[in-house]
């Protein structure tokens, strides 16, 4: 008996908020996830890779179904799919968010061993008076307190009176707290450590820059050119000396600055980005179907 | 118009191209990794910058100053971040052989987590499991300049003899490389962002372009399946090169076949001169790629539930 042909498919995916079946479906992942996770442990070496193997294949599996199994066309909400093929591409996409959301929860477990990662090594700096164990000292502090404002500047604003809190006139200590800690000092912290990019960039442009070879004295004199047409006065001043040159003429009008640094751009750099953007995407399919299929071994065995 | 454009929205607006040309590209590296397991001798280029690791291994060795590693800033495990893993893997087992110290920074807690277990493998692998420290391998903050200023105080407080940067790096590839060049580091680095790949290659000692990174590990442990997958890929490139030849040619034939008449005023006559298309989606390649059909009505009975609870 083929399922996908029943008018109406019961939809495992998209159960409605709060309702029994999408309790009973957390309830099971749950349970088969701590089932996984302890079979993963007890069990011998040799069979755990290919579990790994099998569930990376199906997880892999679905994204490629995805991509190939027809979508149905146009399907609103309060549409039912008309045959197979529709149920099984509805079903399929059905899936998407919650598969994305079990990503997510892995992803959310993985954040406490990072914290767990950043505890150890801190608290034992810290513990053991190592060099710059002030540093760990408010490094801590910091994750802390962050954390604790940041929190419950969130829990006072839901619920109904939570949009009054968009008034600073009736903010309490967590709101000011965290307003000090996040726009007051991360987010000045990190436009200073994006500023200092600025002086980054001459220091390595000085040193990139500098005539040793030929491919330097190119890059310098493109470099010039390019930098040049992006200053208006300059872009002008030569433009305009070019125009009254060339009198008419179109194939001096192709000497104005903007139309060399344009052709610089759309001649050279594109076509390079563009061959680059090839062979990083191909890499990235060989990679990916590497470790679909599990044919690579990790390790980088020498 | 085909069947999986009849039924499939995906097919309309990209059209059967798109999975036509993959499915030929991974026949080619599934093919390529067949040849190379049963034991074709294929041949991989040299390449400069991953020649260059065995030397900045040896030279923290000599120095007796732990080498750095950066995955990249993924947001999660990706192909990238395992290839740079894979990469660093071998960085890791030569690092154990000379009793050199690691330290690996990661953006990402998934990252840090298989790096983690990887590279603790890579010394169990060597049974130098004693020489591992698990605090080498670390997250320091998933936020990408609180990563940059964390990064670059590691880099400056335990004077990193050398520095691998490879991986997806976006505005702090700079601040890494500068404050490693200030130390006098040998650096190693690719970034599969090609905006920065040119602050790399200004800082850097050695920088893999494109997609060279994927070949690293095939090029460093000569695997046959890496190896053959990296045949797979030049094939796959020399495929995309026909098709933008065949596209050129194609659309210039195209082009210089319409023809429009105009006045000539040497002459005084009307003559045929070819006539560009005004709007490139009428070109045969962009239709093959991106077909842009038009919108599709279906007939489908309601369902009345869903009626309900929407009202």
């Amino acid at each position: 008996m083929n399922l996908f042909l029943q008018s109406k498919v019961p939809n495992f995916w998209a159960q409605p908020f709060n309702s029994q079946g999408i309790w009973m479906g957390v309830l099971g992942g749950l349970l088969v996830g701590i089932l996984i996770f302890l079979g993963l442990m007890f069990m011998p070496a040799q069979f755990r890779r290919p579990v790994v193997a099998f569930c990376t294949f199906i997880g892999g599996a679905y994204w490629v179904l995805l991509y190939i199994f027809p979508a149905p066309i146009d399907l609103q909400k309060t549409e039912m799919p008309t045959g197979p093929v529709e149920s099984i591409g509805k079903w399929l996409t059905d899936a998407n968010p919650v598969v994305v959301s079990i990503s997510g929860t892995v992803t959310a477990f993985m954040l406490g061993l990072g914290i767990f990662s950043l505890l150890s090594i801190h608290l034992k700096r810290i513990s053991r008076r190592q060099k710059d164990w002030a540093y760990s000292v408010i490094l801590l502090v910091s994750l802390v307190s962050m954390a604790f404002f940041g929190y419950a500047d969130y829990i006072s604003r839901q619920g109904p009176d939570g949009t009054k809190l968009d008034l600073q006139a009736n903010w309490g200590f967590v709101n000011y707290g965290r307003d000090l800690l996040f726009d007051g000092l991360l987010q000045q912290m990190d436009a200073a450590m994006f500023s200092v990019i600025a002086f980054y960039i001459l220091s390595a442009a000085y040193r990139a820059f500098r005539i040793r070879s030929i491919e330097a004295t190119i890059l310098l004199s493109t470099a010039l050119l390019v930098i040049l047409s992006l200053m208006g006065a300059v872009a002008f001043v030569w433009n305009d000396a070019v125009k009254n040159m060339a009198n008419g003429n179109d194939f001096l009008m192709n000497f104005q600055l903007t139309e060399i640094a344009g052709w610089i751009r759309r001649t050279f750099e594109t076509s390079s980005l563009r061959g680059i953007a090839f062979g990083v995407g191909i890499g990235a399919l060989a990679m990916g179907l590497r470790i679909w299929l599990s044919l690579e071994r990790t390790g980088g065995g020498a | 118009m085909l069947i999986a454009e009849a039924v499939g929205q995906q097919y309309r607006e990209t059209g059967w191209f798109g999975v036509l040309f993959t499915a030929i590209l991974v026949s080619f590296l599934l093919i390529n990794i067949q040849r190379a397991k049963m034991g074709k001798n294929l041949y991989i280029r040299r390449i400069a910058g991953l020649n260059a690791i065995d030397e900045a291994i040896g030279r923290a060795t000599e120095m007796g100053r732990p080498v750095l590693m950066v995955p990249g800033l993924s947001d999660n495990v990706n192909a990238i971040a395992v290839q740079a893993i894979n990469i660093f893997a071998y960085v890791s087992r030569l690092a154990a052989r000379f009793a050199n110290p690691i330290l690996l920074c990661c953006y990402n807690a998934a990252v840090f987590t298989l790096a983690q277990e990887v590279i603790r493998d890579v010394y169990q692998e060597e049974g130098l499991l004693d020489r591992f420290d698990p605090d080498s391998v670390r997250f320091v903050s998933d936020r990408q300049f609180a990563f940059a200023a964390g990064v670059s105080g590691l880099i400056l407080r335990e004077q990193t003899a050398a520095t691998f940067f490879l991986g997806e790096f976006y505005a702090e590839a700079l601040i890494f490389a500068e404050t490693a060049n200030s130390i006098g580091a040998i650096q190693v680095a690719s970034s599969t962002e090609a905006t920065q790949t040119p602050f790399f290659i200004a800082a850097c000692d050695y920088v893999l372009i494109g997609d060279e990174f994927y070949a690293a590990s095939a090029y460093l442990t000569r695997q046959p399946v890496l190896v053959g997958s990296l045949v797979g890929q030049d094939w796959s490139k020399l495929l995309v090169i026909a098709l933008i030849l065949f596209g050129t040619i194609f659309n210039t034939i195209t082009v210089q076949s319409k023809t429009t008449k105009a006045w000539d005023d040497d002459n005084g006559v009307y003559k045929d001169v070819s006539e560009r298309q005004s709007d490139p989606k009428q070109s045969f390649i962009q239709q093959l790629a991106t077909p842009f059909l038009p919108k599709m009505e279906v007939e489908r009975p309601k369902d009345p539930e869903a009626e309900a609870s929407s009202k």
